[in-house]
């Protein structure tokens, strides 16, 4: 029965983040606008991927919530490992991305899809440092156990560094504004130049979707997820979720995108070190 | 039900073939909340064709029209006014939700090129790589122009019609990866008037490369941009001409200044980077001096 409910307690909240999430950044309209028109197939495409790619997209969105606990000790996948869950949904996602470069046979999706492959390894190496930084006041990997350790103070005051740091691999995951390498303006859209119709609305829900994901991971990695006074766990939840999908999204649409090269040295030697010194005075507290 | 209402509701995501002339009117066409420019034809449903495209772009133009999936419409500016232009997309849109047939291909939908069997497996090239087959130019190794290795090129034409390029211009770009080991210039920008060279124009340009597009709109909307690291983000140094980068001319557009150059080798500034290095550099120059810089190079 818990379950049944935890089940469509994902379910509900993957949608009705996709569809608030599309009202934020002013894209509903749009997307019902692409659903309208026929689908155009390049020259010799790898159609399973380019099929699986959005499919794959979704599911690990829906994966990773899978491990997000909904109140105080109760998650759908209630892992001892759920932050290792987590850590492999980023991973995947960099693989999923590149199928949709490359599944569609043509060069600009392709640039799109090498360049986020790029940058995905070093944006997914602060992403696990901060994450193992927020598991060891807990104790363990597991995020129920996270949410737990964040009853007298929140990780988000205790680690400082962890929660700016982990908005940048959001921002990376959800291929929005500055971290979006993948379908940059300069590409014509990367990897998504060659989507059309419902294929295209299907890639765009998805990158809504795993940003329901990310910000509802954050949400109880570094703000205490269900956690919090008078309203109900789940609300709770929500609450923060839908806060932080506000911040990415205004991040999204504010901040600039560099080139990148310049990245990639930002990332290797900037957050890299940033991230280092967040699990260091981490670990050093929880001593 | 729902969909076609919010469908309704959508700007009109429309792909702009812009012709001599037209650049400023139809860059300032797409800050109104209506329109949308589309990065690719594959995400429009009309085609915009501002202007008179000269013949040579026109079977480019057809490919284009080809690109936009069905059921699609185009409409033609000779220069009304925006508003005018805005009510007849958006009634082409409604039209083609009504009927739902749209316009058919204007090219037939074969290869570009005959089949040459040439080399061992037939494609031309050498072994399993190069060549031209059907008309599509396949990566060939060639040396790395960073460490002298060996690694694919691949060569490409893009234009006229292209998004991140200026109207007209069509590049010749041969890539490794997305570095530029050469390039030259097929055909150059059409003719614009000196009303595209306008500050707040040039500034849009830059800003909608660095994925602002709403600071972009509100720039050409005449108010402040409102973003976040946008001098940060470029990187220094970046397309220096005359002792100025594009930090340099950024700001000076910033304060509503122009930025005069002097002549340039425009095939020189964009050999060695990186694509969205050239991008940012071509953004970086103000039409004018891109078309005089360009026509030089082909006289040459």
């Amino acid at each position: 029965m818990t379950v049944l409910l935890l089940v469509l307690a994902v379910c509900a909240t993957l949608l009705a983040g996709v569809v608030l999430a599309a009202v934020l950044d002013r894209a509903l309209p749009e997307l019902a606008g692409t659903m309208t028109r026929q689908r155009i197939e390049t020259e010799a495409p790898d159609r399973m991927n380019r099929d699986l790619a959005p499919a794959f997209y979704l599911a690990l969105a829906a994966e990773g919530l899978s491990v997000v606990p909904f109140a105080p000790g109760l998650a759908l996948i209630d892992s001892p490992v759920g932050v290792v869950i987590w850590g492999a949904c980023e991973a995947l996602t960099i693989i999923v991305v590149f199928l949709h470069g490359w599944s569609p046979n043509a060069p600009f999706p392709l640039i799109g899809a090498y360049r986020y492959a790029a940058i995905g390894l070093p944006v997914m190496l602060p992403s696990m440092f901060v994450l193992i930084a927020a598991a060891l006041p807990a104790e363990s990997l597991s995020l129920v156990a996270i949410v737990d350790s964040q009853r007298e103070i929140w990780n988000v005051l205790r680690q400082p560094l962890g929660l700016p740091l982990f908005l940048v691999v959001a921002l990376a995951l959800t291929l929005r504004g500055p971290m979006d390498y993948a379908d940059a303006a300069d590409i014509a859209g990367g990897t998504s130049a060659e989507d059309s119709g419902a294929g295209r609305t299907l890639w765009q829900v998805a990158r809504l979707a795993m940003l329901v994901s990310v910000s509802a991971v954050a949400a109880t990695v570094f703000l205490g997820g269900p956690l919090g006074p008078v309203l109900p766990g789940p609300v709770w939840l929500w609450l923060k979720t839908a806060v932080l999908m506000a911040v990415l999204i205004w991040l999204g649409n504010r901040v600039a995108r560099t080139t990148p090269s310049r990245m990639l040295t930002i990332l290797w030697v900037v957050l890299l070190p940033l991230s280092f010194a967040d699990l260091i005075i981490s670990g050093v507290l929880a001593l | 039900m729902i969909r076609d209402t919010l469908a309704a509701r959508a700007p009109a995501a429309v792909f702009a073939a812009i012709g001599p002339g037209r650049q400023a009117d139809a860059e300032r066409l797409f800050a109104r909340r209506d329109m949308r420019r589309a990065s690719t034809p594959r995400d429009a449903s009309v085609l915009l064709v501002a202007g008179d495209i000269p013949a040579e772009a026109s079977e480019a133009l057809a490919r284009v029209h080809d690109q936009i999936p069905p059921p699609r419409a185009t409409v033609q500016w000779q220069g009304e006014d925006p508003d005018r232009i805005a009510a007849r997309v958006a009634e082409a849109l409604k039209d083609l939700r009504g009927t739902g047939t749209g316009e058919a291909d204007r090219l037939p939908d074969e290869p570009p090129n005959e089949w040459k069997g040439i080399g061992p497996h037939g494609q031309g090239g050498k072994g399993m790589m190069g060549g031209t087959p059907y008309g599509r130019p396949m990566a060939m190794t060639g040396p790395d122009i960073r460490d002298g290795l060996q690694l694919d090129r691949y060569t490409a034409r893009i234009g006229p019609f292209a998004p991140m390029l200026p109207p007209g211009l069509t590049l010749e770009v041969t890539l490794q990866g997305d570095v530029i080991c050469d390039v030259s210039i097929d055909s150059p920008p059409f003719a614009q008037p000196a009303d595209a060279d306008a500050p707040d124009l040039c500034l849009a340009r830059v800003l909608r490369l660095l994925g602002l597009d709403r600071a972009a709109d509100r720039v050409l909307g005449g108010k402040r941009p409102g973003a976040l690291w946008v001098r940060g983000a470029i990187p220094r140094g970046l397309g220096r001409i005359d002792g100025t980068d594009i930090r340099g001319r950024v700001a000076a557009w910033r304060k509503g200044e122009a930025a005069p150059l002097g002549p340039f080798d425009l095939p020189q500034l964009l050999t060695g980077a990186e694509w969205s290095e050239a991008m940012l550099i071509l953004a970086s120059l103000p039409p004018s001096a891109l078309i005089r810089a360009a026509r030089a190079t082909e006289a040459a």
